[in-house]
């Protein structure tokens, strides 16, 4: 899947915004919302927010996770542990980049969130990596994707699930042609305990 | 690998020559042997055929060939594998490593050759990520065996599309320039290395 894509999914996540106009409910295939007051908070699908912003109409409210001593604990926590982490958010770098892309100004020390949310992401990819590595040469037969989003288990296809298929191919086909030494040895191994 | 009749890979695949020893005369078929003087192939002569002739003639009842393993597939280059197989180069030994192993394998008296598969694509696996995320393709895709290399670019590509989408828009999320210098961030390249 495209990454484009990927980003349209995470566009239908809700925001809060704080619109500076006032108009009733508008009616989306996604749902409806409003109506819209000025200068209360709302929650809008995040495209809608996007464009919103772009035309001046809103203020983003900065989601609970973009927050600095957040984002900083949870970088920790990935940096330490073993295995992935669950983020605060199924599409975070989607919703970091469009938010981050659209309304820097709304979110406090936005410059800084944005090298820390890469951080984590760089971290979470080369760990990725690394334990698709010994994934394949521990000869595990299956991996567990917990707590990856969306983006990141797209960033291992097609490689994965392929290599995971031809392997397979060939170990069921190795294990045909190794059926027979394994019957003499269940022999062999009757015929020891018939001794004692 | 896929065994469907109208595949073209696996046509390629069973297009490879394998070591056949013939075990009775053949009169008027001197021809498959280049060396052969008279026209008729004598029993016990050892011939380089296709792989798609090999196997209907060895599932002949007698046979008429008794098929030898190919050399990439013997002991000495099976130690290569199981030692390191990152260090061999499938594209000059065996285009087709994986698949020809598979029709090869039966021929294989010990049953090693299945195991020396696995064990190969399991060590070899981390050749196609570093190929997909190495900035020369090129030289990272030459020792990669033909579905390897079919894997590898498709991964690359995966890769590339993801690039592009971190780096448009108008705001990059990026490493700051400092931080990007610094030893400890190359980490994942350098385990990949």
């Amino acid at each position: 899947m495209d990454p484009y894509e990927i980003e349209f999914i995470g566009e239908n996540r809700l925001v809060s915004v704080i619109p500076n106009f006032t108009y009733d409910k508008i009616y989306l295939i996604c749902g409806e919302f409003g109506p819209f007051r000025a200068g209360l908070p709302m929650n809008v699908p995040l495209w809608l927010a996007v464009m919103l912003k772009q035309k001046q109409k809103c203020r983003i409210v900065p989601p609970d996770w973009m927050d600095i001593d957040a984002l900083e604990t949870i970088k920790e926590a990935e940096k330490t542990s073993r295995f992935f982490t669950k983020m605060p958010n199924e599409h975070y770098m989607v919703e970091a980049k469009l938010i981050l892309g659209a309304a820097a100004e709304d979110i406090p020390r936005a410059g800084e969130i944005k090298t820390i949310i890469k951080d984590i992401w760089d971290i979470r990819m080369s760990k990725l990596r690394t334990s698709m590595d010994t994934l394949m040469k521990s000869g595990g037969s299956y991996g567990r994707l917990d707590h990856l989003t969306m983006m990141e288990i797209n960033s291992v296809k097609p490689l994965l699930p392929s290599a995971m298929d031809d392997l397979l191919r060939i170990q069921s086909m190795a294990k045909k042609t190794i059926q027979p030494s394994l019957n003499t040895s269940s022999f062999s191994q009757s015929g020891s305990s018939q001794n004692i | 690998m896929d065994n469907n009749y109208l595949s073209i890979s696996d046509i390629l695949v069973t297009n490879e020559k394998v070591p056949c020893k013939f075990l009775h005369d053949l009169p008027k078929m001197g021809f498959l042997d280049p060396s052969a003087a008279e026209d008729d192939l004598k029993a016990g002569s050892n011939v380089e055929i296709p792989l798609w002739l090999s196997e209907s003639l060895y599932s002949r009842r007698p046979p008429l060939v008794s098929v030898e393993l190919p050399k990439i597939y013997k002991d000495a280059y099976r130690e290569i594998l199981n030692a390191d197989a990152c260090t061999v180069d499938m594209h000059k030994l065996g285009q087709y490593f994986y698949e020809f192993g598979c029709y090869i394998s039966k021929h294989d008296i010990k049953g090693e050759v299945g195991s020396t598969l696995i064990n190969t694509f399991r060590q070899r696996f981390r050749m196609l990520l570093s190929a997909s995320v190495s900035r020369d393709s090129l030289i990272a895709l030459q020792p990669l065996s033909a579905s390897e290399r079919q894997r590898a670019s498709a991964a690359s590509k995966t890769e590339q599309a993801l690039l592009d989408w971190l780096h448009s828009g108008d705001c990059v999320l990026t490493t700051a320039n400092m931080v990007a210098n610094h030893r400890k961030r190359k980490r994942a390249e350098m385990e990949m290395v």
